[in-house]
């Protein structure tokens, strides 16, 4: 383990809490003792960088890395940093190339030594580099973002579709809506065991339910099917039996348990959801799938993702203004979806505005590296010795 | 063409320039990065002179090199001088006016690299100096009684990126400054650099050394563009930012607005003539005597293996870099002939009486992030108040608040005490100001003003909620919450201010209190930071419609309002009025189309184009501007 000093543990602390001036003192404080010191020239280089300050954050990871070559962490604030100032690709293809030779397994230096790559018109040097990301980790969906956005600048949307819907259908924030609209926010650390479910209708769904989040699709179908026996036009119990099918990619059952929910119970979200996202896998539905979508974003306003679900379909049947609209509303909820900015990017591309589509493709990458809590990984991983 | 011919296209010219506004270009030496500098300006410069008159451009700036015209010691090239003498000439036959900048840096054409001067610094070396001094008189000595000279530019920007302090600068300013007014007492003699992002670059204040000559000049910078508004260019605060360093850099001086036009490759020609259009048009709108575009012609880069790109900021012009113009070209074509109707004699801008004060604290250095939020702060403050259409100036710390009436205070962590006592007696004589709370501890001042017991800071919140507890006091604010990560909410108690809004808990967020003549308005959230530091293009529609709500409400109320009103918060609207007739320009700053609403105080009888065209009939207060995406329009108003 590599010692640090008390005045960076300090500083260490307040930036873990979020508390920014009080650790870019301690940060100075740190460097008044010890101006050679990389953790705290890292450390500021990361605050700065939270700052969005970025010429400021780029001079502090460039010293982490003249007094310690191996300061990972300091490669990616440093990289970051050139991403989100723009204007200055050719460093940053180095710095992500540097990154992905230090810490060969990480994803994301991959996917962004792509983006510097893309942004400094190497088409297929950053094609090359996003496969190498999805080699690593074939789930990682900003590569496969990307990769559409590529086929869509050569090819057009046509062949870009494709890419957009796998991508979106890795995007595991998807199935964590349906439960957000069923009031469930995280996953239950206890196993749902059917025997001890009461028997009353709210308690089997609401166990189902719990089931269905854990993924244990047996206990959830058991006890839907317990609900449904007692009485069959139950629109929640069907909705939810359609979600269990559609996760068992049993579409056509999916299909007819939504569409009688849907017949029952008109604005039921939970439906109207399962009805849209199996019409949109379906070839030839993409009419269906919008018409759907947008009752379900009337009956789910709030959610970023049902904003986005409607611009995919819309996207689908090259509808790019209203596609347009439905992302921006989408953008607005939730600024950090990934996936609403890389949709926005494409239709923006198909209006040849090329500025706002290449910022939505940085927005999405800052977001997305921002989400993965990366430079915490990495700042332990080089305190504790490791990768370095 | 003859010069007969030249003659009378300078007549036609004539009655679409506005001398009092005078709009140029830079033409930079050398268009292609493999030619060296023995090549200054070594070129058929013709087809360029045409293209520009042809646009109406009247000014343009040349580069003197001194590595060219001092090539040895005291020896001085006399093919620089004919080159120079030729560019004047030409300037002459097409009825243009040429600004020559003496010491200038262009990152190509190493203009101030003197082989003799064996690496010291010509900032601060007093033989250097001495020997620049020698250059500007020569040449301002042979040019002195030449007409087409309108001033002299003693450095540009990248040049005085080089001072390391204020008072280098203010040196080497005053003895080039006084060497060229020995010879020529007459044009004016600007230093170009702006005061902000000059500041942003180096850590040097260069108010004092600007105050010295007699035009400021406004310049947003490409690292200035990311670190304020980084983003498309064509939406958002990025369209709102050279207005407000205009009119951050207006120091009772005219102000030329510089460097117009994007700063890299990035875009495309629509999204480079959109950006050319939105830079024009905010120029003219908020007080500028002039403005300079970028370059002429595209620069023609090395394509050096792996990366062509070139990151300096001189790279793109209004031509391509075979000498075809691009449609930016036919933008400023266009400006012109509204900037040629805006005849200053004729008619007066509407005074700013609202101002966005920029807390001196944003000069403070690291640890201090005060230094870097401020000037964020302040822009999103400044585009809410534009918002609100509210004629709005921004003014620092230290300057005079008197000829205001209305004053935003946004996300400030502290201001000194004589600033408080500014403050005081500017509400207490009938002011307004609305103040938004930036984190730590509040002067006691605050207590006494804004009539409210400051309990200490809440710390981070990830959602702005708003309780409207008494409707209509401030404008018609609406209850909500949104997504907004606040770095900071203070808790206030009661000291007499009247609560307005309430956060979901029940704790101030908007108090009004009457102090003296004058109301003071307390937002306990740095919401302007907020926005800054959030995403700008995303922001919650909810939290601008509250600042613009309350900024405009306030304005009013304190006879700050806006003189022509709109319904599209996107649309900027400036008012130049006449005797007989008004001229509003109206901004388009989102690249959606739209028609705004515009509404008068008295009836319009005509609106027309102000350049001219057929009146239509309006016969009412309210009338309607289509404007097409990131559009503008200026329409002449004549009243029953």
């Amino acid at each position: 383990m590599t010692a640090r000093s008390s005045q960076v543990l300090m500083a260490e602390g307040l930036a873990r809490s979020e508390q920014v001036p009080a650790a870019v003192e301690a940060c100075y404080d740190a460097l008044a003792v010890n101006d050679a010191e990389p953790f705290a020239h890292c450390l500021l280089a990361h605050l700065l960088l939270e700052g969005d300050f970025y010429d400021e954050a780029i001079a502090e990871a460039t010293r982490a890395i003249e007094l310690d070559p191996d300061c990972s962490p300091a490669y990616l604030a440093l990289g970051l940093a050139y991403d989100r100032r723009g204007g200055m690709w050719d460093q940053s293809v180095l710095v992500w190339h540097e990154l992905a030779e230090v810490v060969p397994d990480l994803v994301t230096a991959h996917v962004q030594l792509g983006e510097a790559f893309g942004a400094a018109q190497f088409e297929e040097e950053a094609i090359d580099s996003w496969k190498r990301a999805l080699e690593l980790d074939p789930k990682e969906a900003r590569a496969l973002y990307n990769l559409a956005i590529a086929a869509l600048k050569r090819e057009g949307m046509a062949t870009a579709l494709p890419g957009f819907r796998k991508a979106g259908e890795l995007d595991p924030s998807q199935d964590d809506l349906f439960f957000a609209l069923l009031g469930i926010r995280s996953v239950p650390d206890r196993v749902v065991d059917p025997a001890k479910v009461r028997e009353d209708r709210d308690s089997r769904l609401g166990a189902a339910a719990l089931a269905a989040r854990a993924d244990d699709l047996f206990v959830t179908a058991e006890l839907v099917r317990m609900v449904l026996d007692e009485d069959p036009d139950d629109a929640d119990a069907l909705a939810l039996a359609a979600f269990t099918y559609l996760k068992q990619e049993a579409a056509n059952e999916a299909m007819a348990c939504a569409l009688r929910a849907v017949a029952i119970k008109p604005d039921l979200a939970t439906a109207l959801y399962t009805l849209g996202v199996v019409y949109s896998r379906r070839a030839g539905l993409s009419k269906h799938a919008a018409r759907v979508f947008i009752a379900f974003t009337k009956a789910a306003s709030q959610h970023a993702l049902a904003h986005v679900l409607l611009a995919e379909s819309l996207l689908g049947l090259q509808r790019y203004s209203q596609s347009k609209k439905a992302y921006r509303v989408a953008i607005r909820l939730d600024p950090a979806c990934v996936r609403a900015r890389f949709g926005l990017a494409a239709v923006h591309l198909t209006e040849g505005l090329h500025a706002e589509a290449d910022w939505e493709v940085r927005r999405a990458a800052y977001y997305d590296t921002r989400r993965q809590g990366l430079f915490w990984r990495l700042y332990d991983e080089y305190a504790e010795g490791g990768a370095s | 063409m003859s010069a007969a011919e030249h003659s009378s296209k300078g007549v036609e010219n004539a009655i679409v320039r506005q001398a009092e506004f005078p709009i140029g270009i830079d033409l930079y030496p050398l268009d292609e990065e493999r030619r060296g500098w023995a090549d200054w300006y070594d070129r058929d410069m013709e087809p360029e002179f045409s293209a520009l008159a042809d646009a109406r451009v009247w000014l343009v700036r040349i580069f003197v090199s001194w590595k060219y015209f001092e090539p040895q010691v005291g020896q001085y090239d006399e093919d620089a001088a004919g080159r120079l003498d030729a560019i004047l000439d030409m300037a002459s036959a097409h009825d243009m006016k040429v600004l020559v900048s003496l010491f200038a840096d262009d990152r190509l054409a190493e203009m101030t690299d003197v082989p003799w001067g064996k690496r010291r610094d010509p900032r601060t070396d007093d033989y250097l100096i001495q020997r620049e001094i020698s250059l500007a008189q020569r040449v301002v000595n042979r040019y002195r009684a030449h007409p087409v000279v309108w001033g002299w530019e003693l450095a540009n920007e990248a040049f005085c990126t080089g001072f390391k302090s204020e008072s280098d600068l203010e040196r080497w300013t005053t003895m080039l400054r006084d060497a060229i007014r020995e010879v020529d007492v007459e044009r004016p003699v600007l230093l170009g650099v702006d005061p902000e992002t000059l500041f942003r670059t180096t850590g040097v204040d260069a108010r004092g050394a600007i105050d010295m000559n007699e035009y400021a000049v406004s310049h947003l910078t490409a690292p200035y563009r990311v670190y304020a508004a980084e983003g498309p260019v064509t939406s958002g605060p990025a369209t709102y930012l050279e207005g407000f360093l205009l009119r951050a850099a207006a120091r009772d001086l005219p102000v030329l607005v510089d460097g117009v036009g994007v700063q890299s490759l990035d875009f495309s020609l629509a999204e480079e003539a959109a950006s050319i259009r939105t830079s024009l048009y905010s120029a003219l709108m908020n007080g500028a005597s002039g403005v300079m575009v970028r370059r002429y012609r595209d620069l023609e880069t090395e394509k050096r293996e792996p990366y062509f790109r070139d990151p300096f900021e001189v790279l793109v012009g209004v031509a391509d870099v075979e000498g075809e113009v691009k449609p930016s070209l036919g933008e400023i074509k266009r400006f012109a002939r509204v900037a040629a109707r805006v005849d200053r004699r004729r008619y007066q801008p509407a005074p700013e009486r609202v101002a966005v004060l920029m807390p001196a604290e944003r000069y403070e250095p690291l640890p201090s992030l005060a230094g870097l939020y401020g000037p964020r702060a302040c822009l999103q403050a400044y585009i809410g108040a534009k918002e609100a259409h509210l004629p709005v100036d921004v003014v620092r710390e230290g300057d005079e608040l008197g000829a205001h009436h209305a004053l935003i205070i946004p996300s400030a962590m502290k201001l000194s005490p004589g600033t408080w006592s500014e403050v005081a007696a500017f509400v207490q004589g009938g002011g307004s100001v609305v103040m938004s709370y930036g984190g730590g501890d509040t002067d006691p001042a605050v207590r006494e003003i804004f009539g409210i017991e400051f309990l200490g800071d809440h710390g981070v919140r990830r959602t702005v909620s708003c309780r409207v507890a008494q409707p209509g006091v401030l404008g018609e604010l609406c209850s909500f919450d949104a997504r907004l990560e606040l770095p900071h909410f203070a808790l206030l108690g009661h000291g007499g201010a009247t609560i307005v809004a309430t956060d979901a808990t029940g704790s101030p967020l908007l108090t009004v209190n009457q102090y003296g003549q004058g109301k003071a308005v307390y937002i306990a959230a740095p919401l302007e930071r907020a926005l800054a530091q959030g995403d700008p293009w995303a922001a919650p529609a909810a939290v601008r419609d509250l600042l613009r709500t309350v900024y405009g409400s306030v304005a009013r109320a304190a006879g700050a309002g806006p003189i022509v009103d709109c319904d599209t918060p996107e649309v900027e609207v400036a008012v130049f009025m006449g005797e007989e007739d008004d001229l509003v320009i109206a901004l388009n700053h989102s690249p959606e189309a739209v028609t705004a609403m515009l509404s008068v105080e008295r009836v319009v009888a005509s609106v027309a184009d102000a350049r001219g065209g057929i009146p239509a009939d309006v016969g009412g207060k309210t009338f309607g501007v289509p404007l097409a995406s990131n559009g503008a329009a200026a329409l002449r108003l004549s009243y029953s």
